[in-house]
């Protein structure tokens, strides 16, 4: 529409303000990872945004390497939770996208399950705390608390409707006349799944699979519940480091934050074509 | 209803052969029987299987303390007493209400927020997709990080009160947390910051959905950007912001990671929203066949909602589309 040189300016400004309080609280942790400990906590006047003696002493820390400031051993080190958070969340995925994506194309091409659409609504709509209790019990009773297993298991469910509302929405649009050109050549259909639908589906399923990975590695509340000590996962364990020579860990729970971090802000940025039809449950695309 | 001129097409190409395609027919609903199968059991396994259980332990006291089986909770029967109880208890009419306040606050902030940046991206300018995917990093980042994020920005000897100190020339020590309203506005604060980005996506992706010729033709009939938006830009995106805000209205409902690193409810119970204050009795008080009947009945309170949302939704679709 206009383009006027103060409408610009106006833009620019407002943009860079809006990135600008956006990037406070990332910065300010990111400057905590790497402060060494005289610099956690200043007592107000004294905050530097950047360190003044950058370390890696944090980081070190948290994977069991003593410093010399800091004298205290950590019982835990964080590689057994970042293990738990990766495996949950990467078998977590897989049995999401396994299970809703041929969901989704059992209801898009034959029309089966077709309570699936509203079924699937419903379980992202309940907090997943309103089923803990039953949760709790039958998974104990299989065995499954504290396991990352048991952990991927509910993950697997907890993220299903994604998975099948994304995959629904693909398969909905994709042209029919490849799948019915391979049947007249005397595909099964089974087949034609596999060896031609899938395939052709593999940038939709790459970037589905890395938004439910998102959404598994982003949880807190599920692994708070459902691990004690063995399997805790990446912000159960975050949550529980704090000593009691130290107090708060506040330079250690910032490297950790950091590490937790990374993953999910860089695979998002690389699906964000896909996020609007993913988060809106296929309701919305860009 | 978009698959008629295709299911056409499909069975005009193929009429011909009628027989082979009855008999295909029989085949694809087993497939289609078989792919559904995986989901339809994990929906059985985490929803149906899980509430009737849900409901038989709100009819009892039972209690993983109380040394039975659940199975046998029956032998602690106590018919609708956890129901009653529920409509005296005023932690959970208040946990009820600070969650709605914080909806209330927060839903509107984020969407006027978001739509006001995503108008700013309306056209084409230098370097849009970088300012575009750096706007978005708030939203990826994991909430219960953020809640640390906020944790350590509002501590007392933080860089906000830092900031306030060198705007104000004079030493501020505020103590956001311990303080029972600035808790409450800290955390809101930490949801605008992680999820205003959400809005602006989902609203950007509305706005560029506008056809620009539309646009153009009413600005050189004089239209004013405030009519623009009203006559053009409002009716084609009102869906899309009614799903933002319905999407933003049931996370924020669950609200918990963000809050719980924060704070943990705290202090007192100033910030306990539904789901930490279901967390605290469930863990703490291990009051479990009270927390199945509260649980039971935000589930139904949540399916009446929904199904209402949805058959509003849809009907505003096929009114818009007639």
């Amino acid at each position: 529409m206009q383009r006027t040189f103060p409408f610009e300016i106006f833009r620019y400004g407002m943009i860079l303000l809006a990135l600008f309080i956006a990037m406070i609280p990332v910065a300010w942790m990111i400057s905590m990872a790497f402060k060494p400990i005289p610099e956690w906590s200043a007592l107000g006047d004294d905050l530097t945004w950047w360190p003044r003696q950058p370390t890696l002493d944090n980081f070190r820390f948290i994977f069991g390497q003593s410093t010399n400031d800091l004298i205290v051993e950590l019982e835990k080190t964080a590689g057994r939770p970042i293990l738990a958070s990766l495996l949950a969340s990467v078998i977590g995925t897989l049995i999401a996208m396994v299970a809703g994506t041929s969901a989704a194309y059992g209801l898009s091409r034959f029309n089966s399950g077709k309570n699936l659409p509203l079924a699937l609504i419903q379980l992202r709509l309940f907090p997943p705390l309103a089923v803990m209790i039953p949760v709790m019990i039958m998974w104990t009773f299989l065995n499954l608390i504290d396991t990352w297993w048991g952990l991927a298991l509910i993950y697997g469910i907890v993220t299903l409707p994604f998975s099948f509302w994304l995959m629904k929405t693909y398969f909905d649009e994709m042209p029919r006349e490849i799948e019915e050109a391979a049947l007249v050549e005397g595909c099964t259909r089974f087949r034609v799944f596999t060896r031609i639908t899938l395939p052709m589906m593999a940038g939709p399923l790459a970037s589905s699979a890395l938004l439910v990975f998102i959404l598994n590695w982003s949880d807190y509340l599920i692994a708070l519940m459902l691990t004690t000590r063995e399997w805790q996962t990446i912000p159960v364990y975050m949550a529980s480091l704090s000593s009691s020579m130290t107090g708060q860990l506040y330079g250690a729970k910032a490297a950790l934050g950091l590490i937790a971090a990374v993953p999910p802000v860089i695979l998002g940025i690389a699906i964000q074509r896909h996020l609007v039809r993913g988060l809106t449950f296929g309701a919305l695309k860009q | 209803m978009t698959d008629a001129s295709g299911a056409t097409a499909m069975s005009k190409s193929i009429s011909d052969t009628k027989g082979r395609q009855r008999l295909a027919s029989a085949d694809q609903r087993r497939l289609g029987f078989y792919l559904t199968l995986p989901t339809q059991i994990l929906v059985l396994f985490i929803a149906v299987f899980p509430l009737l259980m849900q409901l038989y332990i709100s009819m009892t006291d039972w209690t993983p303390l109380s040394g039975l089986n659940w199975t046998r909770a029956y032998e602690l029967w106590a018919g609708f007493a956890n129901y009653r109880d529920l409509f005296d208890d005023d932690r959970f009419f208040g946990a009820l209400w600070r969650t709605f306040l914080i909806i209330i606050i927060a839903v509107p902030i984020e969407f006027l927020l978001g739509l006001a940046i995503a108008m700013l991206f309306m056209e084409e300018f230098p370097a849009k997709k970088v300012f575009y995917s750096a706007l978005l990093v708030p939203m990826m980042i994991v909430p219960a990080v953020a809640g640390y994020m906020f944790f350590l920005l509002f501590q007392s000897d933080g860089p906000i009160n830092q900031l306030l100190s060198l705007f104000t020339g004079s030493k501020v020590a505020i103590s956001w947390l311990s303080d029972p309203d600035l808790a409450l506005a800290v955390v809101i604060m930490a949801d605008i910051w992680q999820w205003t980005p959400l809005m602006f996506l989902i609203l950007l992706a509305g706005l560029l959905g506008v056809p620009n010729d539309q646009l153009k033709a009413a600005t050189l009939l004089g239209a004013s950007p405030w009519q623009r938006f009203v006559t053009i830009v409002l009716p084609k995106i009102k869906t899309i912001m009614i799903i933002a805000v319905a999407i933003r209205t049931i996370e924020l409902f669950k609200i918990f990671d963000t809050l719980y690193i924060m704070t943990a409810g705290g202090p007192g119970v100033a910030t306990e929203t539904i789901s930490v204050f279901i967390y605290k009795i469930t863990t703490l008080e291990l009051v479990w066949g009270y927390v199945a009947a509260l649980a039971l009945l935000i589930l139904v309170t949540l399916s009446i909602v929904a199904a209402l949302g949805m058959y509003l939704l849809q009907r505003n679709k096929s009114r818009a589309s007639a």
